[in-house]
């Protein structure tokens, strides 16, 4: 007989529960298996009703986090064989996110954030492209490249307590964007994203859990961006006060 | 909505709808908004934008950069890449227009890997004479899809619709006057009238069993446009990426070979030197166009020859071939491949640093695609495609690594300035108009989504994926591309029989893939007989038993798929040569002695 | 139709993992400091009241529990500083194209400044007592 593993599946279906509840699966236990592919073999075999986002399974798309025996990870880059002679296999939708229908969770919120911080460049003077290429050295661009790594996957909102406690808290992927570009020696535009560093919902409501950085599957370490970030905003208050107390108030 | 009554659709109005939010539909959003900043813009796509297929590009992008490079060279090189059979005023446009664009993605923030100087660095692709292949690490599609994202952002008239299916294009007067989607969350049947329609969907390659593709990559706009009669154009090609995972099919980046990998066969042997690639090259200083970096069709070719004679290494997950690139040192694999490193590590347990990682081909890419002009505009007035789900006429019968990536950017522009240039024009439409034909389709899903009968889904998928990897792979036989055009055939058949579970109207996934097999069956449909008519063989497209020479006196055309009642309808395109006639293709020494004045 | 379930934070969400655990252990250091804090207050309060009373404050020092407070405030202070000083480096960043820091050194200049200024306290309260003798 081939082994197999039981995996307990996260169920809502909105039109029909009023709160989740668990299902358990048997799915045939392979080496190579990951939990999207047990996921997608349960769909495919055993019941098609249950839902979950995908598309690459290679760890870049950023589609498939779920929380997996409460921790928060993608799919596709976590395997049966990780949780062999474990207890209990369970998988949930996102901690901290409204959950849409079974695994799938509403991220639009974690989506406005990251659209609220002005995640582009911001040229004062913005050269034409005939002019060429901006130049960078490897150096300047080693200062933001881990905070570009981002794939959007959400893990470190279910990580962060502080966003499970106030989902206005921009959250340590927008919080890092911001800060990938503040860092970009191409960008001059840290000032119009200080509004966003320092306001209620910016890095101040971190606390500095650290967890965010220990579950993102990209190594971005989304702690270190927002606590430089409180950095930048001390440094920003100072000068500021400097200024007023020069009297020359233009911040 | 009670049952019998007309379903409820949701109308919105747009001045220009672009379905895909992919590197192609981004880039045409925000030509269209900088084109003019009056027109209402929506970007609808059944994924969040940066889940689009563009991310899992990893190589790099091709342009024009260097002193001892040229346009000239560029436009060569595709051209005998892909057999001859690219639009050259296309081609010209193109290497004309991709350094452009890849200076464009520089000022918006694409980290684009450097040299110390701090100037933009090239690597080398297979197929291209000259290092002109921009990169950022071995993660381009992801810097360059986030890049234009985040851009995307800046532009107030850019609206998004996102996790919308579109299921539908809408005539009016003959001319794409909008799209019908569903809203993923509610179930919602939205219409949204436009006076201009990009279809920037990506490609099909989720029709095989062995892809390096994302679930998502279902050739969905392919599907769209030939249920209204638009031709599908050069469908039989389809790119074989020589380094996929063996199992998975997950994609090991061209560039591997480019910064110096090779590939050993399992008695360690540089098999590729005996394909028409060598002399055998020293090991670590990759030679453009030889061995390793020949073209792709030519070493998924050289593979399958391999695997035949029994040289292939078994493993657990299947047939493969050692690429190798111990040699190129820890730092080096570091600084430009920590992605393959990574991926290796997960997905085949293997540390690339101090094992050989197993690759085999696997489908990667469709060449052909919804018929269009150099303008992006299809028959169809008002409807424009672009990217991979487009045929352009760029690639050919082989797309040089790294040309696609530069063609979202480059043709992504353009279908961008034309579509708004006609929305500027022409009167808004009046989603009223569109109400009754919307309520008709969307009558149509909700019977599939309510659908009863005995065939099963993931059945259907899978007997198509295999059908395809059988006769329409690597090396067409004729036998079993009749035997494909049949078992496509018979599933169409089956998928109307097809028996749906779940009846939520709320992320109903079993709903959208319903949709999206529909979708992949119109197009494998396509490709079978696109590949049963043309009786030769020439780059991707090879028929070693019946016709394997190139025949130029009657394939030297593009080949036109129209849908039609029974069998699909084909017809042929003749090919725009300006400059360069069909000669043979040469790599390795041949190509060296060719190139010789 | 559409009907998110809202997850609410449970009251216990930071028994549940262990990296919360460590977090709230960390957070919870702030408590024997403010025990310490409180009862330097009562001592500056009894110094107040006169030499009789700040003396019994003394006595009260002796007492084995208060002790044992006293070495939990300590190692709770150490165990604050030397996890906070291990997270500097990733806050710190002194990388601009005119000055350079390496987070080694960013980290061993604060173990560094940590020990003088420990040190230094010491010895001064070492020369003042000496000196008051």
């Amino acid at each position: 007989m081939t082994e197999t593993v039981t995996v307990r599946v996260q169920r809502y279906r909105p039109e029909e529960d009023q709160e989740p509840w668990a299902q358990s699966f048997e799915v045939p236990y392979s080496e190579d298996l990951s939990i999207l592919d047990a996921l997608n073999q349960i769909k495919d075999q055993q019941d098609p009703t249950l839902s979950h986002r995908w598309s690459c399974r290679m760890a870049i798309c950023g589609s498939c986090g779920v929380m997996i025996n409460g921790e928060p990870r993608l799919a596709c880059k976590t395997f049966l064989r990780d949780y062999r002679g474990k207890d209990a296999l369970e998988v949930r939708a996102l901690d901290n996110f409204p959950i849409e229908r079974d695994l799938v969770s509403d991220i639009s919120g974690f989506i406005d954030h990251l659209e609220t911080v002005q995640p582009w460049l911001i040229r004062s003077d913005e050269q034409p492209v005939s002019a060429g290429a901006y130049r960078q050295t490897p150096e300047q661009m080693q200062r933001y490249a881990a905070f570009s790594q981002c794939i959007n996957c959400g893990l470190c909102y279910a990580a962060c307590p502080q966003f499970g406690r106030d989902p206005a808290f921009l959250g340590p992927a927008a919080l890092t964007l911001a800060q990938r570009y503040n860092l970009d020696s191409r960008d001059e535009g840290a000032s119009q994203r200080m509004n966003w560093l320092n306001a209620e919902a910016g890095v101040w409501s971190c606390t500095f859990v650290g967890y965010c950085s220990q579950v993102c599957p990209k190594d971005v370490d989304p702690a270190a961006a927002i606590n430089q970030g409180k950095v930048a905003s001390d440094i920003n208050y100072a000068v500021n006060l400097f200024n007023i107390l020069r009297g020359k108030d233009d911040a | 909505m009670n049952a019998g009554d007309a379903p409820d659709i949701r109308a919105l109005q747009a001045d220009i709808v672009i379905v895909g939010g992919g590197g192609a539909g981004l880039r045409a959003a925000i030509a269209a908004a900088e084109a003019n900043p009056q027109l209402d813009i929506l970007l609808l796509s059944k994924v969040y934008p940066m889940r689009s297929h563009t991310v899992a590009a990893e190589g790099g992008c091709a342009g024009v950069i260097q002193l001892h490079d040229s346009l000239d060279a560029h436009f060569d090189d595709t051209v005998s890449g892909g057999d001859w059979l690219c639009d050259q005023d296309v081609v010209d446009y193109f290497v004309h227009h991709a350094t452009e664009e890849n200076l464009r993605l520089e000022h918006w923030g694409c980290p684009w890997s450097r040299k110390a100087d701090g100037s933009i660095n090239v690597r080398a692709f297979g197929g291209m004479k000259i290092e002109r292949t921009w990169f950022a690490a071995d993660k381009t599609g992801f810097h360059i899809l986030h890049t234009l994202f985040q851009t995307s952002l800046k532009y107030p008239s850019i609206r998004r619709c996102d996790e919308y299916f579109c299921t539908d294009l809408l005539l009016e007067d003959g001319a794409c006057a909008g799209v019908q989607a569903i809203d993923m969350r509610n179930g919602t049947h939205t219409l949204i009238a436009a006076s201009a329609v990009i279809l920037a969907t990506g490609g099909a390659a989720r029709v095989y069993r062995y892809n390096t593709n994302g679930g998502i990559v279902t050739g969905d706009g392919m599907a769209l446009a030939y249920r209204q009669g638009v031709a599908l154009r050069d469908m039989e090609f389809v790119q074989y990426h020589p380094t996929g995972l063996p199992g998975s099919g997950i994609l090991i980046t061209e560039a591997a070979r480019g910064e110096g990998g090779v590939l050993t066969n399992s008695d360690g042997y540089r098999y590729l030197q005996d394909y028409g690639l060598g002399p055998e090259t020293p090991l670590g200083e990759a030679c453009n166009k030889y061995m390793e970096l020949g073209p792709r069709d030519r070493l998924s070719q050289a593979f399958w020859h391999e695997a035949k004679a029994g040289r292939a290494l078994a493993t657990s997950r299947g047939e493969a071939v050692n690429l190798d690139l111990r040699h190129l040192g820890e730092a080096r694999i570091n600084e430009r491949l920590p992605f393959i490193r990574d991926l290796a590590r997960t997905y085949v347990n293997v540390d690339a640093v101090h094992e050989p990682i197993p690759v085999r081909p696997t489908a990667h890419y469709t060449m052909g695609g919804i018929q269009t002009d150099r303008h992006t505009a299809t028959a169809l007035p008002g409807l424009f495609a672009v990217g991979e789900c487009a045929s352009v006429g760029l690639h050919g019968a082989n797309r040089l690594g790294s040309n696609s990536l530069a063609e979202l950017s480059v043709f992504g522009r353009v279908a961008g300035e034309q579509a708004a240039a006609r929305a500027s024009q022409g009167p808004a439409v009046d989603p009223r108009r569109l109400l009754a034909r919307a309520q008709d389709n969307a009558a149509g899903w909700e019977s599939l989504r309510e659908a009863r009968g005995g065939e099963h889904l993931a059945t259907i998928r899978d007997e198509m994926a295999r059908a395809m990897e059988d006769g329409a792979g690597i090396f067409r036989l004729p036998g079993q591309m009749q035997q494909t055009c049949a078992k496509i055939a018979e599933l169409k058949g089956r998928y109307r029989e097809l028996g749906l579970v779940d009846r939520s109207r709320v992320f109903n996934t079993e709903w959208l893939n319903a949709i999206e097999l529909g979708n992949l069956l119109d197009v494998a449909e396509a490709m079978a007989h696109a590949a049963l008519a043309r009786k030769e063989s020439r780059g991707s497209h090879q028929r070693i038993e019946d016709f394997p020479e190139r025949d130029d006196a009657q394939f030297l055309r593009h080949s036109l798929v129209y849908r039609a009642a029974d069998t699909p309808r084909l017809d042929w395109q003749d090919v725009v040569i300006t400059r360069s006639q069909p000669a043979e293709r040469h790599y390795g020494a041949a190509g060296q002695q060719e190139s010789k004045p | 139709m559409r009907k998110p379930y809202v997850q609410r934070q449970r009251a216990d969400w930071w028994l549940r993992n262990p990296a919360y655990r460590r977090y709230m252990l960390r957070e919870a250091t702030a408590l024997p400091l403010l025990f310490y804090t409180l009862l330097l207050m009562s001592g500056l309060y009894q110094f107040t009241r006169g030499e009789a009373a700040f003396l019994g404050w003394l006595e009260l020092l002796r007492n084995p529990w208060l002790l044992a407070l006293h070495g939990v405030a300590l190692a709770a202070a150490l165990f604050h500083a030397v996890t906070w000083i291990a997270l500097v480096p990733k806050i710190l960043v002194i990388d601009t194209d005119r000055l350079r820091v390496s987070p080694t050194v960013v980290k061993r200049l604060h173990q560094v400044g940590a020990v003088v200024c420990n040190v230094g306290l010491l010895l001064l309260v070492l020369l003042l007592v000496g000196g008051g003798r």
